[in-house]
């Protein structure tokens, strides 16, 4: 099949339109993007493009003034093509996806595809974006051909950072189709794709404005309060921080009960369809225009004081007056704070005893009531419910997750208890002998499949490799308490860190020693990657700041010196071992983590990719040959013999500039424009097949006949660059923008980057700059104010200023 | 000495760096064109009439390097027998040309000269393509390589110039200069080729010359307007992009003759350069030069401040301008200082500066009808330069 979309329309270019075509623009494809013509142009108006523009216009710019930004680069908005319904409409019949996103009004959706109908290039795909109308009433008077190219696309926002991609199959549309745009929106734009049934608000807003509504009502009834609400159903459930009301607050008062009242509309049956009745208080506040932090008050509401202190303060559902927020507990979260892992956690909470404990585990009931029963209606099989929960509304488990952590059986025998009623698909389940909704055998997850009444196995893409599942299978090879080395098969090998936001210890160094070792004879190639939960999660946060905060406090100057050694040692190691050794970074990817990347023969990276050099903001500098590394990606992109003539400060200042000022990219794109990653560098979109993706550059690397680098002496600016930034560094300090100690860290980063004392364009030894980077950083662990900022940094999680 | 007649001073529109109308002309263009304009527009004089050029410019590299100064009248079409050297003082580069060259002709080293000036800060940056300071005297000694914001930063905090007066000064000068500009003032600027590249129907690009008339940064503006721009240089600063000179392209010409030879060609003297003097002060605040500068080159020339028609003091930021103009004492003689604007409101074309003031010096000179006349200028790395000029 040659099918493919060398040109992408949508249609709407509000703030999910906008947010769609920044991220087909991100992938790479041509997109235009319409709006309709405004109704009140004034008559001098009429004719004028721009005018005519204004709409889709202004709907760009939010999306390239959004912040987080909905673009991975702003450049992306080249491919962007912008137009008007009435006057560029047949451009649409250049389209190969034409992808619908307007007001959610059926008629208006209705006429637009009549239109769209006559013009659409025979083949090409159309598609809506509606959140709630049901599409055999959009496409119910159109054409057979163009009823088996129609299909729901439903993405989630923001749509940049939003992994679901809710995919609706209409009853004609065809399987080429269907498959077609699934792989794409899984390869192509990075989506976690979850197969949903043409019913109203199809999977994961039914599940979740079901959990929200549910909950907001038994609060009122059980007397609990908001924030109490909200303390219990965060992260210690494994939700994210925003729970219930605050997600509230972000999604939009408005847009929330609009969901529900859709649900509650077209859901006559649904046994819950009261949890679609928003309590009246939330009604009132929609109709004062609370409707959320795009009004600046919604649930929460912070004031400034006159001295701009913060106040955060929260809505009393009884007298819709704010009152001062204090951050309620109960004893199941303290009891929880205290365990490490998060099933650990959820059963802490799910099975206390307190106020809290109790609301907790009811509506989590409630919450595998609902699920159970929504299989087949809205989806075939639980993977999709849990999915949809997952990437939709960032929780770490679905419902059928969270009810294998609580215990099946366990939980059932409660619910019987509690005289709640268990759904008969899940009593059968257990009849059989099956005690859970997920299993894992031999490296193969399983899920257990209701309408078989069997397991059968969770569906993964080719690409995907699942360092769970390998080492569920016993393919750990090497292991200890911070990192493991995993057998991802065909001769490759995984090394995965697994620290508290996988930072860097000494551990970790020794590992990556041994797995070298261990690579060297018995593999073809080392992939260094991990598969950390979190949005966007952290691939490595850096070195492990407590230990070196240690090791300055008590002056052990020749240990940090021999950790850095072996740090260096196992990077220099990496890059001239006989092997390829592929990074897979994703997320946060600073300090020392961004090292271990710079070190690699080549950088997978995930799409979202926060990789920076920041370690002047704990008073350090690069020394696990950071600053050689990031210098080298800038004088290695020149063709050989340039170099050597050539004006080094163009190259030298955006190097140094991104070690002195902490530079981090917001995407990967950004990441290769700091010059972070080079151009053989990959990125990858999807991040459930990146460790998949560095594995199959490992054996085309291999199959190149791979050859490691050879080892030659880097030319430096030497001291013409220390001349410069002294300069700079004067006028940055006399203008306030840096510290004495900023300039003081600068100046000798800029050093240590330029080779050290050494005149202009000489060439050193590799070794010369890792000492270099060695000898600095002890240095100013011997200075107060660099342990006070690193002090500073493990007490709070933020950089001081000193 | 001899007397040294200026027969004639006109300079190029100033444009601003890279987005005004010179952007794609290069300095060779601008100072080549205002040369042969100068000499075509001095009834009697031929161009092997002209012994020497001398061309001001502060960053003589790059598109401005290989002597410029040289080069440029060899594109104006002068003969091979007129040499040319290339002066750079920074600021005062032009201004120092026209003091040599006419210091030649008073020592009869030469019989008829050329002074002239030229900056296209758009193809050779200010700090030049490849600044490299001296890595171990910029560790002891960085102030000798400070960004001029932070002097003019320095100035308005150690003497107390305020962000108003600042604001209010740049204001007064725009509006000074629209009203010229408006009112035909400008008669020292002779109109200017210059050219830019336009993408052809088919897709290829072609040089598309046209004439640019007059200074395109004049913008005018109130204090309260100038008042909402950001300091540029300090965090919580007060020198704005507002409240400072425009980065600017332009190039400036004067031609100086003997006694001898204005009576065997005709020429006719408009005026005289009476004297000029140089000062060093702290490179940390360079801004203040004017203040020192003035009262010497007075002394030297004899002169009373009170005799002095009209001042052209080089508006490098409102801050040092207006401490200087208070410190000598001019605060009630704003009616004679830049009277159709300054640099804030002009340009401040770096090495072409000094040779542009001259020209408009003595246009205004002549427009007031006065005598003498001043130009003055701070000068990076910590000086200041100041000439009185006669008008005849």
């Amino acid at each position: 099949m040659s099918r493919k979309i060398r040109k992408a329309a949508v249609i709407g270019s509000g703030i999910m339109g906008g947010g769609i075509a920044a991220l087909l623009a991100g992938a790479g494809v041509n997109v235009l993007l319409l709006d309709i013509v405004p109704f009140d142009l004034k008559d001098e108006e009429k004719n004028d493009p721009a005018a005519r523009n204004r709409i889709v216009k202004t709907g760009l710019d939010a999306a390239l003034a959004s912040s987080p930004s909905l673009f991975m680069t702003k450049k992306d908005a080249s491919l962007i093509e912008i137009g008007n319904l009435d006057d560029d409409f047949e451009k649409l019949g250049e389209c190969d996806w034409i992808c619908e996103v307007v007001v959610e009004n059926l008629k208006i959706k209705q006429d637009l595809f009549k239109k769209v109908e006559a013009i659409r290039k025979p083949g090409a795909i159309v598609t809506s974006n509606t959140s709630g109308i049901p599409l055999k009433d959009i496409c119910q008077e159109l054409g057979d051909d163009f009823r088996q190219h129609f299909m729901g696309t439903h993405f989630f926002n923001p749509v940049r950072y939003m992994h679901l991609l809710e995919l609706i199959p209409g009853a004609e549309t065809l399987p080429e189709v269907l498959d077609f745009m699934a792989a794409f929106g899984e390869k192509q734009l990075g989506k976690g794709i979850v197969w949903a049934k043409d019913t109203p608000n199809f999977v994961g807003n039914r599940i979740g404005i079901q959990g929200i509504g549910a909950v907001m009502n038994a609060m009122l009834e059980d007397g609990l309060t908001i924030p109490e609400v909200d303390a219990l159903f965060g992260p210690a459930l494994g939700r994210p921080k925003t729970a219930i009301f605050k997600t509230s607050d972000l999604v939009g008062l408005d847009t929330m009960c609009h969901v529900a009242k859709n649900s509650y509309d077209l859901c006559p049956d649904d046994e819950q369809r009261g949890a679609f009745v928003v309590p009246d208080f939330v009604n009132k506040m929609v109709e004062q225009k609370l409707l959320g932090n795009k009004t600046r008050g919604g649930f929460y509401k912070t004031d400034l004081t006159p001295e701009w202190k913060k106040i955060r303060k929260v809505i009393n559902p009884t007298t819709l007056e704010y009152e001062e927020l204090n951050r309620p507990t109960f004893p199941c979260l303290d009891e929880a704070k205290k365990k490490a892992t998060l099933p650990e956690k959820i059963k802490c909470v799910l099975t206390g005893d307190d106020k809290g404990a109790k609301f907790a585990w009811k509506m989590a009931a409630n919450s595998f009531q609902y699920a159970a029963h929504r299989v087949p209606e809205i989806s075939d099989t639980i993977i999709e419910i849990d999915n949809a929960m997952k990437w939709g509304y960032n929780f770490e488990m679905g419902p059928f997750e969270l009810w294998d952590t609580y215990g099946v059986p366990e939980a059932v025998e409660r619910m019987k208890t509690e005289g709640l009623e268990v759904p008969e698909n899940v009593m059968a389940m257990l009849n059989a002998g099956h005690t859970s909704f997920y299993k894992l055998e031999n490296g193969i997850n399983y899920f257990y499949d209701f309408a078989s009444q069997s397991y059968k196995t969770v569906p993964a893409g080719e690409d995907m490799v699942s360092l769970g599942a390998a080492r569920g299978n016993n393919k750990v090879v090497l292991s200890n308490s911070s990192a493991s080395l995993i057998d991802i098969e065909d001769g490759v090998f995984c090394i995965e860190f697994h620290t508290k936001m996988n930072a860097i210890n000494a551990e970790i160094v020794d590992s990556i020693d041994e797995a070298l070792t261990y690579v060297d004879k018995n593999g073809i190639g080392l992939v260094i990657g991990n598969q950390a939960g979190g949005m966007p999660g952290a691939f490595s946060a850096g070195a492990d700041l407590a230990m070196i905060s240690k090791m300055a406090h008590e002056k052990k100057y020749t240990e940090i010196d021999e950790f850095l050694q072996r740090a260096q040692g196992g990077i220099q190691r990496a890059k001239y071992s006989p092997f390829p050794v592929v990074a897979a970074p994703y997320g946060m990817t600073l300090g020392g983590g961004c090292e271990t990347c710079l070190g690699a023969d080549r950088i997978v990276a995930h799409a979202e990719l926060y990789m920076g050099l920041v370690e002047i903001g704990v008073g350090l500098l690069p020394a696990g040959g950071g600053c050689l590394n990031i210098w080298k990606r800038f004088i290695d992109a020149m063709p050989a013999g340039v170099a050597k003539d050539t004006d080094l400060a163009k190259l030298f200042i955006p190097a140094f500039m991104n070690v002195a000022m902490a530079k981090v990219s917001m995407s990967a794109a950004q990441a290769r424009s700091n010059g972070f990653l080079s151009a053989t560098d990959r990125i990858v979109f999807n991040r459930d097949n990146q460790v998949g993706e560095a594995k199959k550059e490992v054996l085309r690397m291999v199959d190149n006949a791979y050859a490691p680098p050879a080892k030659k002496p880097v030319r430096v600016m030497g001291n013409a660059a220390q001349g410069m930034i002294n300069a700079e560094i004067y006028n940055m300090l006399n203008g306030k923008f840096m510290s004495e100690h900023d300039a003081f860290l600068a100046k000798r980063i800029a050093f240590v980057m330029s080779g050290g004392d050494v005149n202009k364009n000489s060439e050193v030894p590799e070794e010369t700059i890792l000492k270099l980077e060695r000898e600095a950083f002890i240095d100013f662990t011997r200075e107060e104010k660099t342990i006070a900022r690193i002090d500073h940094m493990l007490k709070t999680g933020k950089p001081l200023r000193n | 000495m001899r007397e040294a007649y200026i027969v004639q001073s006109v300079r190029t529109p100033g444009c601003k760096q890279k987005r005004g109308q010179f952007k794609e002309t290069r300095p060779e263009e601008l100072l080549s064109f205002i040369m042969k304009a100068a000499v075509e527009r001095t009834d009697g004089l031929k161009p092997e009439n002209i012994e020497d050029v001398m061309c001001g410019c502060a960053f003589p590299e790059g598109e401005q390097g290989l002597n410029i100064g040289r080069i440029a009248s060899k594109m104006a079409g002068f003969p091979d027998s007129v040499s040319g050297a290339t002066v750079n003082r920074f600021c005062a580069s032009g201004l120092e040309a026209i003091a040599l060259a006419s210091a030649r002709v008073q020592m009869g080293w030469s019989e008829i000269t050329m002074g002239a000036g030229v900056e296209s800060m758009t193809f050779v940056p200010m700090g030049g393509n490849v600044p490299r300071p001296h890595p171990e005297y910029s560790a002891t000694n960085p102030e000798m390589y400070i960004s001029m914001g932070i002097t003019a930063e320095n100035v308005a905090n150690r003497y107390n110039i305020s962000r108003e007066d600042q604001d209010k000064f740049a204001s007064a000068s725009q509006a000074k200069a629209a009203k010229a500009a408006k009112e035909g003032l400008f008669t020292e600027i002779v109109p200017t080729p210059a050219y830019k590249y336009v993408i052809q129907p088919d897709g290829t690009y072609k040089k598309d010359e046209f004439i640019v008339s007059l200074d395109d940064g004049i913008r005018e503006s109130t204090p309260e307007g100038l008042g909402k721009l950001r300091a540029v240089f300090a965090a919580n600063g007060s020198v704005t992009a507002g409240n400072s000179s425009q980065t600017t392209d332009g190039a400036a010409a004067t031609i100086i003759a003997s006694k001898a030879k204005c009576d065997e060609l005709g020429l006719k003297p408009i005026a005289k350069l009476v004297a000029y003097a140089s000062v060093g002060c702290k490179s940390d605040e360079m801004g203040v030069g004017p203040r020192y500068a003035i009262p010497k080159v007075l002394e030297v020339a004899g002169i009373k401040i009170e005799d002095i028609d009209i001042f052209e003091i080089n508006e490098a930021f409102a801050s040092q301008a207006l401490y200087c103009i208070r410190e000598l004492g001019l605060g009630e003689s704003m009616d004679k200082i830049n009277i159709h604007g300054g640099a804030i409101a002009l340009g401040h074309p770096l090495g072409c500066t000094g040779a542009k003031l001259t020209a408009t010096c003595l246009a205004n000179l002549k427009e007031v009808n006065g005598k003498y006349g001043i130009v003055s200028m701070c000068i990076g790395g910590g000086m200041g330069a100041a000439a009185i000029f006669e008008r005849l």
